[in-house]
């Protein structure tokens, strides 16, 4: 992604300062962050369903 | 007029007289702050150890943690405080260009001895070097602490300690000189970037503890004939789960730690907080990027194991796969990454163990393989990074070959040492305890306590409901 500034230098940083800034990466990276909190709960309802209806009676 | 000129004068010369007090107040307090934040990483390890070890050995991993702080402190302030700002340009501690590295330059500030002792010791014009001095010795006490959980239930003390002093006042403190300072040459010539010590501390610790395992051999019970690993369980899991979470909330202070406060002459700004390379940096950005790696490590371990105790080392995994670069990810990243780790946890640590490294609390794939992967992540997300003050061009800028660099370097710091001075200690007859004392349980030979004298209820049978 590179320095997010057109000159790599920090004395030119004035703001944000974190890879990506003013481009569209944090955006996608914050997708993908809340898809792999999606996902996760959605296979983890799914794998803990499984085992608890071992015990089923 | 120009009585009233000279009171205004007066006045704004005594506002920044009270200013300055002010700054150099809240600086010294928040170096201090650290120090007791710092601590509750060691009641953390304290209780992640005694709860892994088995009831025959709680009291004797106390007792090795606890001594491991006590001697760290000492010895670095002998001569490991002397190492860090000694030798940043390698050997033989030539002066660096920041001005604030080489031998000369220890010499004169860091022994406890001579013209030196005035900053090693109470100073009324010093209000720095003690709390920094503070922080430091903290760290170099976490790196023997990270070293300790690897290594319980069969080394023996003294042999322990001597390894402790090896790697806290030595081995991660020319690491952290190399990279961890303005001057070191990791950072000058290979742009390493390592804001929260992911490889300098956690690394170096890590693969230090698997030289020591290559030496000290797995427990009695651990391998079967045929080779297979067999589960030793603590006797509290709840114990150990808690002293992580106790780390998780020292390691607050310990990245509190890293950032360098403005405003004092040894700043590297009037107006803003900086690394210790001296780049910007803001406390802010370690509430995002802290908060978020904790969840992402908790949550991609949680997935492959649903075990509290690798889901807490997840959590300790996250922050240390995105500490090297806690100051410039964006917090979304953060999580990614950490989730990445927590994920890739537990099957390091089995790969491990299936090669007969019985490493009791799997520290060398928390600390040290997770630090390495932190370590050369930063250099796929950053590269292009000015890695200190100045215009690229004019300085080193991040790039995956110099962390891949510092991830080589930091490894061979912590396993070379680990394992050629517990060679030395084996062959002494100093690293581990005789086969007889580890099945009879070390607390019973050498603790003249019990841990728990009534012992432990335990029913043994599954009560139903309401029962």
């Amino acid at each position: 992604m590179g320095f997010p500034y057109d000159e790599a230098s920090w004395s030119v940083v004035d703001g944000a300062m974190y890879m990506g800034a003013g481009g569209a990466m944090p955006g996608l990276f914050t997708l993908i962050a809340a898809i792999i909190c999606a996902a996760v709960l959605i296979f983890g309802q799914k794998t803990e369903s499984a085992k608890t209806r071992q015990f089923d009676k | 007029m120009e009585e009233q000129i000279a009171e205004l004068a007066a006045q704004v010369a005594a506002l920044q007289s009270k200013s300055g007090v002010t700054n150099t107040m809240f600086a010294e307090t928040f170096y201090y702050l650290t120090i007791p934040l710092m601590i509750i990483i060691h009641a953390g390890f304290l209780a992640y150890e005694m709860g892994a070890s088995r009831l025959k050995n709680v009291l004797s991993s106390g007792v090795k943690n606890i001594l491991a702080f006590a001697f760290m402190i000492p010895t670095f302030y002998f001569f490991g405080w002397w190492v860090y700002w000694g030798f940043p340009t390698g050997l033989p501690g030539a002066p660096g260009p920041a001005g604030i590295s080489g031998v000369e330059y220890a010499n004169a500030i860091a022994w406890g001895w001579g013209e030196s002792a005035q900053y090693m010791g109470p100073n009324i014009a010093d209000q720095a070097s003690g709390v920094f001095f503070g922080a430091f010795a903290l760290f170099a006490a976490t790196t023997a602490s990270i070293m300790s959980g690897a290594v319980i239930e069969r080394i023996q003390t003294v042999g322990f300690v001597i390894l402790a002093v090896v790697l806290g006042s030595f081995a991660w403190v020319v690491a952290a000189a190399w990279g961890w300072h303005a001057d070191g040459w990791l950072v000058t010539q290979w742009g390493v970037h390592d804001f929260g010590a992911a490889g300098l501390v956690h690394a170096v610790a890590g693969f230090f503890a698997l030289g020591v395992l290559v030496n000290l051999g797995p427990r009695i019970g651990k391998y079967n004939a045929d080779g297979t690993a067999n589960h030793i369980a603590g006797h509290n899991m709840p114990l150990t789960v808690t002293g992580l979470m106790l780390i998780i909330v020292g390691f607050w202070g310990f990245l509190m730690a890293c950032v360098i406060v403005p405003g004092e002459a040894w700043s590297w700004f009037g107006d803003k907080p900086s690394t210790i390379y001296g780049t910007p940096i803001t406390l802010s950005a370690l509430g995002f990027n802290i908060l978020m790696a904790i969840a992402g490590g908790i949550i991609g371990s949680w997935v492959l194991t649903r075990d509290p105790f690798w889901m807490m080392s997840g959590a300790l995994a996250g922050i240390i796969s995105v500490a090297s670069g806690l100051d410039i990810y964006f917090p979304a990243l953060a999580f990614i990454i950490a989730f990445s780790a927590g994920m890739i946890l537990k099957p390091c640590a089995t790969w491990l163990e299936n090669r007969g490294i019985d490493d009791a609390v799997g520290a060398v794939t928390v600390h040290g393989t997770i630090g390495l992967y932190g370590l050369v992540m930063l250099g796929v997300f950053a590269s292009g990074f000015p890695a200190l003050q100045g215009a690229a061009g004019e300085v080193p800028t991040v790039s995956l070959i110099g962390q891949i660099i510092g991830a080589v370097v930091f490894f061979l710091l912590g396993f070379v040492p680990g394992y050629a001075v517990s060679l030395v200690l084996k062959m002494a007859g100093m690293l581990r305890i005789p086969e007889g004392a580890e099945i009879a349980g070390m607390d019973m030979v050498k603790v003249p306590a019990a841990g728990y004298p009534e012992g432990i209820p335990a029913p043994g049978i599954n009560l139903a409901p309401g029962e």
